[in-house]
């Protein structure tokens, strides 16, 4: 059976948030954030206006941190992931051969007692 | 291949290919947030009660809409050189292929070990086997190895083309009388299909190009057919 990809939903018509990976979690942080940004100032200042800038500037910031630390580490587990299928094919291509990666050096005789 | 409809980048067959997908991710971020700064500013500009908007001046706003443009491009260009000197790595092909363009078919060349060569045309639509994908089947496919570096010489014999296969990130110009040369690895086996991306004349349309990868020991017995086939 064919199956139909669903297309994901676009915010703004730009950005797939189902299907692009950190994206969902960056924009709920940022959501969060600016919620929290925005609740702050007015309980402190309650200036209205303001506190929706300042909440629309910690949707920005936060969305844009997280948005950053997870591609960090989304990329970092990348190369940690190709390491280890290369890693996984040379051992399979090279298992019972010298260049096995495998093989260790022998150790030297140990000394006991004769 | 694409889907009808499709908005977005086709899956990556090659590594080079997953980085500029992720690289187009972060973009898209950045636009998606600055597109969402200009919705707001709109709104706020709209709903402003200040009646002397022109006749004010503000340092620190100057001072943030002249320093965050430059911290948005910065943010932009870096992935964007890390991935462009990454196109260029060195690597040490494992086969070296020649595609032709000619008006209007490709021809391939595996001329590594022996005289392998052969022509590609489209499948006209009335002769697609059910299943066949619509201008993009061709009769003969490139067939590669997986997993094998691989060097591909672009060059025409008579108008430019261009040899591009959008799931291996790869397009390059078929110039007449030029080599150019591209590279990439297939990460995985499948078929791969392409279009000529350069304007050639009437048929521009309806030279597709087939990669197929296949593995290794697959690739020679197709390349020992195809020899003796000749």
């Amino acid at each position: 059976e064919e199956e139909e990809e669903e297309e994901g939903f676009r915010l703004l018509g730009i950005l797939d948030v189902q299907n692009t990976p950190c994206s969902r979690d960056a924009i709920l942080h940022g959501a969060g954030g600016s919620v929290t940004a925005g609740l702050l100032h007015f309980l402190a200042t309650s200036r209205v206006r303001r506190s929706f800038d300042v909440g629309f500037a910690g949707f920005m910031l936060t969305t844009l941190g997280s948005w950053l630390y997870c591609r960090m580490n989304n990329a970092k587990l990348r190369v940690q992931q190709r390491m280890i299928q290369d890693g996984i094919k040379n051992q399979i291509v090279y298992e019972g051969t010298s260049r096995d990666p495998a093989n260790k050096p022998e150790a030297g005789t140990p000394s006991g007692p004769s | 291949m694409a889907h009808p409809l499709q908005l977005g980048f086709q899956d990556a067959a090659s590594p080079v290919m997953e980085e500029l997908l992720h690289f187009h991710d972060h973009a898209l971020m950045v636009v998606f947030l600055i597109s969402t700064l200009v919705l707001y500013i709109i709104l706020a500009m709209i709903s402003t009660k200040l009646t002397n908007k022109f006749i004010l001046d503000s340092q620190e706003i100057e001072i943030i809409w002249t320093v965050l443009p430059a911290v948005i491009l910065i943010l932009i260009a870096l992935p964007s050189l890390r991935i462009l000197y990454l196109m260029d790595e060195i690597n040490d092909p494992h086969l070296t292929i020649k595609a032709v363009g000619h008006q209007w078919y490709w021809s391939y060349e595996y001329t590594d070990y022996e005289d392998l060569g052969f022509d590609t045309y489209m499948i006209p639509t009335q002769d697609l086997a059910p299943g066949q994908f619509r201008l993009l089947e061709a009769d003969h496919r490139m067939v590669v190895p997986v997993e094998s570096p691989l060097r591909v010489l672009v060059t025409a014999e008579d108008v430019l083309h261009s040899w591009a296969v959008p799931r291996l990130g790869v397009k390059m110009d078929a110039v007449p009388g030029r080599l150019n040369q591209t590279a990439f690895i297939m990460f995985r086996p499948g078929i791969f299909y392409g279009q000529c991306s350069e304007i050639c004349g009437a048929n521009h349309s309806f030279m597709p190009i087939v990669v197929e990868a296949v593995p290794l020991e697959h690739f020679e017995t197709w390349s020992s057919l195809m020899l003796e086939g000749a």
